[in-house]
């Protein structure tokens, strides 16, 4: 057999042996795709003489485990869930953040969200970016008026044409707002009530699926409803297929928001703290609003200077004001009910 | 009967090509989505694989990891396969066994295993965590490959070297080596092939520095695009050179 | 008697360094892991054990339960099929193809393995998407007025993991049928058997201890796959492995994925058992 001989492989393997350079410093950020386009980070590589390396992370369970087992020094900076800055804290993994020097000024005051960024009066992270959880669809396929109510979900009309977002807080927290429950409020009791209407969502639609996935069948025709999408999702897609379009129903939709906080255990808290000045800034804004892997609206209102008007226009710069009023929060659950809403979100997928 | 076997084969043929080909294709794609219609070719994604600095140095972990792993764990089991050829210890039976044994639990089982044994002695995920899991998983594979090719017939030629005198190592070295040559280089490209294209172990024990596989798990993950396609294509495209490569150098001599 | 003890002596040094790598790197975490699946999670905390409420969990939760039914499933399926359908491929290669073609019908069959592990996955995704190249092809010679769907069903993985496996076995079976020596079959036939009986009477008894091996293989590395269904399977059930990455991506609970891990294990162990009788490890 072909299995003889190796040394062509290993002279391949060792002359390809060149080093890779490394930076005199780096920055360890725990982050979310978004965060990975060179896009963003190579100006500030570049400006400071630093190498930032990057882990993605799911979920902040997840995250906060990964943390926990990690040593001193081993992260600088973390993208979270805004919900879930008051975990970091609780746990003292996070800094206080030099606010002054954080553009908070030019921010769209909903979205500085005090209460989810402070404890205390003490600030420990900053938004950087929002959008929102709530129905993405074709609208070459998909009646648009249908779409302005969530009971069109559960009508049947479009049975096998719904993909469900695989994230169990936002979808959660939007079929509970589609029986008429505020994120703010749920709790164990009411999340029961939640099970009939979830899994007869599931069984009206055709998979559940992450982001790309959920791009895929979109863009693909495979499905024409997105439960959970937004203009995170479909905008990166506009290009290609202008069809798919998203809105926010009359019960409402789930406003999502990140925030960056600088980590209690960094060594190097200076460089740490000038990275978030820099992706709070309107250029860091705009290339992180437009990276790669998702779309989302930038916290700094300044940075309507830097987009262009097409860039604004996929992401409805003008309607923002409608739609923050009208979105809620997402849920943020305590140990048990958070461990409750994933046992109820395995159920869905399984049953 | 005859017409069966040939409209079998070639259905065998378009159901094992059909991916690959259509992988190829779409890696050419004008366009964002790797799907028909197809609109025309454009070396644009390429262009795009081969200036993306995190893919290259993924590219060239992989090669470090996969070259340096099967080294390790070729040496150690050649090491056990003479050992254990030569004299019939106490216990034989049962060290064959757990040095087999590797090969039978799933990879994530011993990612998982490693990820929480490490957290705890303090081994930080990296390429060299990762390495140590690949030799864990190529171990039993070159033990069993070498351990298979040690027959009566070279046992009596390494006797024959230490009657006249050779040392331990130099019978190793400059006789058993040089014997088994054949299996040691299936051992070795066999456990090449699996660390370069192994996940799971790579995926939990890595941080920042990660292996190919992994790199393009992320790049599935973070956005559909025919840049996937591209990377899946090159590395398709260079595998088969090397392997065609071998085929028309070192096996012709070989004569099979 | 002096030179046997410096035998034995030298033999030992040799094994060692194999033998405590194997100690150190995967016999002590594995048992860390058995060990640790013993615990619980409290909130963020791992509570040390022992208890066995993980594995409570995991045979009296409906969803929990269900991965391994669904594992199980899966992973018969494929093995089945694999082995139907790689047999005669492999066979076709040995008997039909003449010699000097062999090698190179041998080597498309195996051509995708050198493609990227997680790149194979994803192609089989865009084939059998709703707008991917079979359905084009279907609907276009008019064998299917609408495209079905078959991207994130359990076909899709069904489909992804047959792939990979023909290829492995259509190798593990043509190295057991070229060993084959044609004095059996011509033997057979000279007894007046047809080549349908020669076949089943002779060739398939005489790969079979090939093909289960295969099958083995085929089982353990399907079983322990996390990657396949996770691209193609579209969420709609969960595997074991995926139940395990769920743990460990989502909820941090190292107690319970390490339970998971233990059961999968017990699993592959029994199917071991199972055919242990005609399984040679040791010279695959």
């Amino acid at each position: 057999m072909y299995l003889k001989s190796t040394t062509a492989l290993t002279v391949a393997a060792l002359t390809l042996a060149a080093t890779p350079s490394l930076a005199a410093e780096d920055l360890n950020a725990l982050i979310w795709c978004d965060h990975a386009d060179p896009k963003l980070l190579e100006p500030f590589e570049e400006a400071h003489g630093i190498r930032v390396n990057v882990k993605e992370y799911e979920g902040t369970a997840a995250g906060l485990a990964l943390l926990e087992q990690s040593r001193p020094g081993d992260w600088d900076v973390m993208v979270i869930d805004g919900v879930d800055v008051g975990r970091l804290v609780e746990r003292d993994l996070a800094e206080p953040l030099p606010v002054e020097e954080m553009h908070t000024g030019d921010y769209f005051p909903q979205i500085v969200l005090e209460d989810n960024n402070s404890v205390d009066g003490v600030t420990y992270g900053v938004t950087e970016k929002f959008g929102y959880n709530t129905i993405a669809y074709n609208k070459a396929k998909v009646d648009p008026a249908d779409m302005e109510s969530m009971a069109a979900l559960w009508s049947g009309k479009y049975d096998g044409r719904i993909a469900i977002y695989d994230y169990y807080l936002p979808v959660i927290g939007i079929v509970g707002m589609a029986q008429g429950i505020n994120t703010a409020d749920l709790s164990a009791e009411n999340l029961e009530t939640l099970r009939e209407p979830l899994m007869s969502l599931k069984a009206a639609s055709r998979q559940v699926s992450d982001v790309v996935a959920s791009q895929t069948s979109l863009a693909t025709d495979e499905v024409d409803i997105l439960v959970g999408g937004g203009e995170w999702l479909t905008a990166v897609l506009n290009a290609d297929n202008p069809d798919l379009d998203w809105t926010i129903p009359e019960e409402g939709g789930l406003l999502w928001s990140q925030s960056l906080v600088v980590l209690k255990d960094s060594e190097n808290k200076d460089m740490a703290v000038e990275f978030v000045k820099y992706v709070t800034s309107p250029e860091g804004q705009a290339r992180l609003a437009t990276s790669e892997c998702y779309w989302g609206m930038p916290a700094n209102s300044k940075t309507a200077d830097v987009l262009s008007d097409d860039e604004k226009a996929v992401l409805r710069w003008d309607d923002q004001a409608t739609y923050l009023e009208r979105a809620q929060l997402y849920p943020v659950p305590d140990a048990d009910l958070d461990s409750a809403m994933q046992d109820l979100w395995t159920d869905m997928i399984q049953n | 009967m005859r017409y069966l076997s040939w409209i079998y084969l070639v259905a065998c043929f378009v159901f094992i090509l059909l991916p690959v080909g259509v992988l190829v294709v779409f890696s050419f794609q004008d366009g964002r989505l790797p799907v028909p219609p197809f609109n025309g070719p454009t070396l644009k994604w390429y262009a795009d694989i081969t200036s993306d600095r995190d893919l290259m140095a993924a590219l060239f972990n992989s090669l470090l990891v996969a070259a340096v792993s099967s080294l390790v764990a070729l040496l150690l089991g050649f090491l056990a396969a003479s050992g254990l050829a030569r004299v019939v210890l106490p216990g034989s039976t049962l060290m064959r066994a757990i040095l087999i044994a590797p090969m039978t639990v799933s990879y994530l089982i011993i990612a998982l295993g490693l990820l929480n044994y490490f957290n705890n002695i303090g081994i930080r995920p990296s390429l060299l965590a990762t390495g140590i899991g690949h030799v864990v998983i190529n171990l039993p594979l070159c033990f069993a490959i070498l351990y298979a090719a040690m027959g009566e017939h070279q046992r009596n030629a390494l006797r024959a070297a230490r009657d006249l005198g050779a040392k331990e190592w130099q019978v190793l070295a400059l006789v058993s080596a040089p014997m088994l040559a054949p299996a040691l280089g299936a051992a070795f490209f066999l456990a090449f092939t699996f660390s370069w294209d192994e996940f799971i172990i790579a995926f939990l024990l890595t941080r920042f520095d990660v292996t190919l596989p992994v790199e393009i798990w992320s790049m599935l993950r973070s956005g559909l695009s025919p840049a996937t396609n591209a990377v899946g294509s090159l590395v398709f495209l260079v595998s088969v050179a090397v392997v065609v490569l071998l085929e028309l150098t070192l096996f012709r001599k070989v004569g099979k | 008697m002096r030179i046997e003890a410096h035998e034995k002596k030298v033999g030992a040094t040799l094994v060692a360094p194999a033998l405590l790598w194997t100690l150190a790197f995967f016999l002590i975490p594995f048992a860390a892991m058995v060990w640790l699946s013993f615990s619980h999670m409290e909130g963020r905390d791992i509570v040390p054990g022992p208890d066995f409420g993980n594995y409570i969990k995991i045979f009296t939760d409906d969803s929990l339960f269900r991965g391994i039914v669904v594992s199980l499933e899966i992973t018969l399926t494929v093995t089945v099929i694999s082995v139907l359908l790689a047999w005669p491929l492999a066979w076709i290669i040995a008997m039909r193809v003449p010699k000097r073609w062999q090698r190179l019908a041998l080597m498309l069959a195996v051509l995708p393995f050198w493609t990227s592990y997680v790149v194979r996955s994803y192609a089989w995704a865009l084939v059998l998407g709703q707008k991917g190249v079979v359905m084009d092809f279907l609907t276009g010679i008019g064998l299917l007025a609408e495209p079905i769907q078959i991207m994130a069903t359990r076909s899709a993985t069904v489909i992804g993991f047959v792939h990979f496996f023909v290829m492995l076995l259509t190798l593990t079976i043509y190295a057991n049928l070229v060993q084959l020596s044609p004095n059996y079959m011509r033997a057979a036939q000279d007894l007046g058997a047809s080549a349908w009986q020669t076949i089943r009477l002779v060739v398939i008894p005489l790969t079979l201890p090939g093909v289960i091996t295969g099958a083995f293989l085929t089982f353990v590395l399907c079983i322990g796959d996390y990657i396949t269904p996770q691209i193609l399977g579209g969420n709609n059930e969960l595997t074991m492995p995926q139940l395990i990455m769920l743990q460990l991506g989502r909820r941090g609970d190292f107690p319970m994925a390490s339970a998971l891990s233990v059961v999968l294990m017990a699993i592959v162990t029994l199917a071991y058992a199972g055919c242990a009788r005609w399984l040679r490890m040791d010279r695959v």
